[in-house]
């Protein structure tokens, strides 16, 4: 299986946010799902960085909203996962769950 | 539309954030700032707000270098290229204009012996100087034309291109006097300034073209 076929850590968690918001996902929304689930200061720059990465490699679709005067009659841009970006997070998903199976983290993190 | 009347974001990070942005985010982007910064200040302060827009400002920027360089390498790579190339020759212009201009139009002998001496000392030296900072702004915009939205990231380049070889000479000579990094830094403004007008010129453009075409739909 090719390498680029695999999800990188913050990419996982973005796809899966994408997922969490299904059709309110752009950029403001991502940013906030991101930073209270995984309680990091996250920039609105790596988030797109990042969808503009999964949009390239076809795991994520956006459009444009209707623009909004309190974001000075700029438009959302709204994301959402593809049937590839699904096929790549599942299996993202069933290599980490493969990986952690049998391990005691909690005990092990303690020690 | 008009701007809705809560607290404004800070103007510069404003200006800094839509000069890297790429075009394809030029509403996204500075869309959702907005809408954070608002909410934040209503919830927090427009002194925490604005300090919370410097850094997403600072950090957002950092990205969308890095983005730009992962999305676009050979793009820029070879604006970069031929950015250095011309500097190769059009540094030498603005001197050889001047002596050109000189022999076509030679001073009198009658000339005061003092004024020629301010001329060869100050006023010839100032002009080969004023040259360079043009040239640097032309090459600027050539590149930051070259360079298709992503014209900060490559002048930015570029300038760091014109200055690492000197500092790399620097650490290495230990030769500060050959190093004058007020005149380097002048150089680095000259290219960012030229891109940084091709990229408000053409977001103009584009701006107007797609209201253009807003009002024929």
């Amino acid at each position: 299986m090719a390498s680029r076929d695999f999800l990188g850590e913050f990419e996982h968690i973005v796809v899966l946010a994408l997922l969490r918001l299904a059709d309110q996902a752009y950029g403001v929304t991502v940013r906030r799902e991101i930073e209270v689930r995984t309680d990091r200061d996250v920039s609105i720059g790596a988030i797109y960085a990042t969808l503009d990465r999964l949009e390239a490699k076809g795991y994520v679709k956006s459009h444009l909203g209707d623009p909004t005067p309190e974001r000075g009659g700029r438009s959302k841009r709204f994301f959402r996962v593809t049937g590839k970006g699904m096929t790549a997070v599942n299996r993202a998903q069933r290599a980490l769950l493969s990986m952690t199976e049998g391990l005691d983290l909690v005990r092990s993190y303690s020690q | 539309m008009t701007e809705p009347s809560f607290v404004q974001p800070p103007r510069l990070a404003v200006w800094l954030v839509n000069l890297f942005t790429p075009y394809e985010q030029a509403e996204s982007i500075p869309g959702d700032l907005l809408e954070e910064f608002s909410d934040l200040s209503l919830k927090s302060g427009a002194t925490l707000a604005h300090r919370w827009y410097w850094r997403q400002t600072v950090k957002t920027i950092a990205y969308l270098i890095g983005s730009g360089f992962r999305f676009a390498p050979w793009r820029i790579t070879g604006a970069v290229l031929m950015g250095r190339l011309l500097l190769l020759y059009g540094l030498m212009l603005p001197e050889r204009l001047i002596v050109a201009v000189l022999r076509v139009y030679p001073i009198s002998p009658d000339y005061d012996h003092k004024n020629v001496v301010a001329l060869w000392m100050f006023w010839v030296p100032l002009a080969i100087q004023v040259g360079w900072v043009i040239v640097a702004m032309f090459i600027g915009s050539l590149v930051a034309m070259v360079a298709k939205g992503r014209e900060m990231v490559a002048t930015m380049t570029l300038g760091l291109t014109f200055l690492a070889p000197r500092l790399v000479g620097m650490v290495i000579l230990w030769a500060p006097p050959f190093f004058r990094a007020d005149v380097f830094f002048v150089f680095i403004v000259a290219f960012v300034v030229g891109g940084g007008i091709v990229r408000k010129l053409r977001l103009a453009v584009l701006t107007r073209r797609s209201a253009m075409i807003e009002e024929q739909q």
